[in-house]
């Protein structure tokens, strides 16, 4: 049986490392936490009686919530963001990635371009059958281009426009999205040598 | 001597490694991995970093968890290696074991010298 004291000052660094691990969904922060304190209950447990000291000494040992805490949501992050096909999970993974890393910057930027892409791709397909006669693929003095047009000039695609401007914009976001996924495979391997010493 | 920051670097190069080679001959929970690592080693200065990696380690598929009761009374998670884990954990042996060769015959000089 564990003293009130001490089973509140369990609690306590309990509460202080949900409140550093941040935003992971919530099963899995009460899995961490219930791990957490079964590994402090079974120090408490082993070699007699649990004293004071011998808690201060066990949280000690497990370190810091604010050093451990933000491991976690690193790890499990950048686990779930290459697994995962959402480009909102993986924007935000490379965003914090970028936040401490040029190579994440770069990542970024090219993520950013080739989703911007994909979805300008997406507005043209959208937009075609409201503006039939305004959105199109013109040739004209100025050379090639697609959107929205005044001025009368040729449009070379017609309704086709929506069949190639949906590929185009499938195209873009498949492949920024692998490449975003690819890339966070550098992000681990960085990860694992870059977190904050804790010991 | 070499500084702290380097002897920590070099601890969590390993630990990945060092966690999945636990887990070859069976399951084992976390405390009972920081024991086995603990033993003879110090490759794991403060206990609960070895959490946040078994949890991207399960998130990759490379371990699968299960939580378990146990007689201490409180559940615990045990963690094994999957297929995928098992391959993982023989090419990163392969290439550390050859990292390591290599490493001994640059370090052999200077080891000499010590003595």
């Amino acid at each position: 049986m564990i003293a009130h004291d001490m089973q509140t000052r369990i609690d306590s660094y309990l509460m202080n490392l949900r409140r550093c691990i941040g935003e992971l969904p919530p099963e899995e922060v009460n899995d961490i936490l219930r791990e957490i304190r079964g590994h402090i209950l079974e120090r408490a447990e082993a070699g007699g009686e649990l004293t004071n000291e011998k808690l201060v000494a066990i949280l000690k040992a497990l370190g810091k919530p604010e050093d451990i805490g933000p491991l976690y949501q690193a790890e499990a992050m950048v686990a779930r963001a290459r697994s995962s096909f959402s480009p909102t999970l993986i924007l935000r993974t490379v965003v914090r990635w970028a936040m401490v890393s040029v190579v994440g910057f770069i990542a970024f930027i090219v993520g950013i371009t080739g989703y911007s892409a994909g979805l300008a791709f997406l507005g043209c397909a959208i937009l075609k059958p409201i503006f039939p006669d305004r959105m199109g693929a013109w040739t004209d003095a100025g050379g090639f281009s697609i959107g929205f047009r005044d001025a009368p000039s040729t449009d070379v695609l017609g309704w086709w426009l929506i069949p190639v401007c949906l590929l185009a914009s499938a195209i873009f976001l498949v492949v920024t999205t692998r490449f975003l996924r690819w890339m966070l495979k550098f992000a681990v391997r960085r990860r694992t040598t870059s977190i904050p010493a804790v010991a | 001597m070499p500084d702290e920051n380097w002897r920590s670097q070099l601890r969590k190069g390993w630990l990945e490694l060092a966690i999945l080679a636990t887990l070859w001959d069976g399951r084992r929970y976390g405390l009972d991995i920081i024991r086995r690592l603990a033993d003879g080693s110090d490759l794991v200065l403060t206990e609960g970093t070895i959490y946040p990696v078994l949890n991207r380690l399960k998130e990759d598929g490379v371990v699968r968890a299960e939580w378990e009761e146990s007689d201490s009374g409180h559940p615990r998670k045990y963690y094994s290696l999957t297929a995928a884990g098992r391959r993982r954990a023989v090419a990163m042996a392969r290439e550390s074991a050859q990292f390591i060769q290599q490493m001994n015959s640059l370090l052999e000089p200077l080891l000499d010298e010590e003595e």
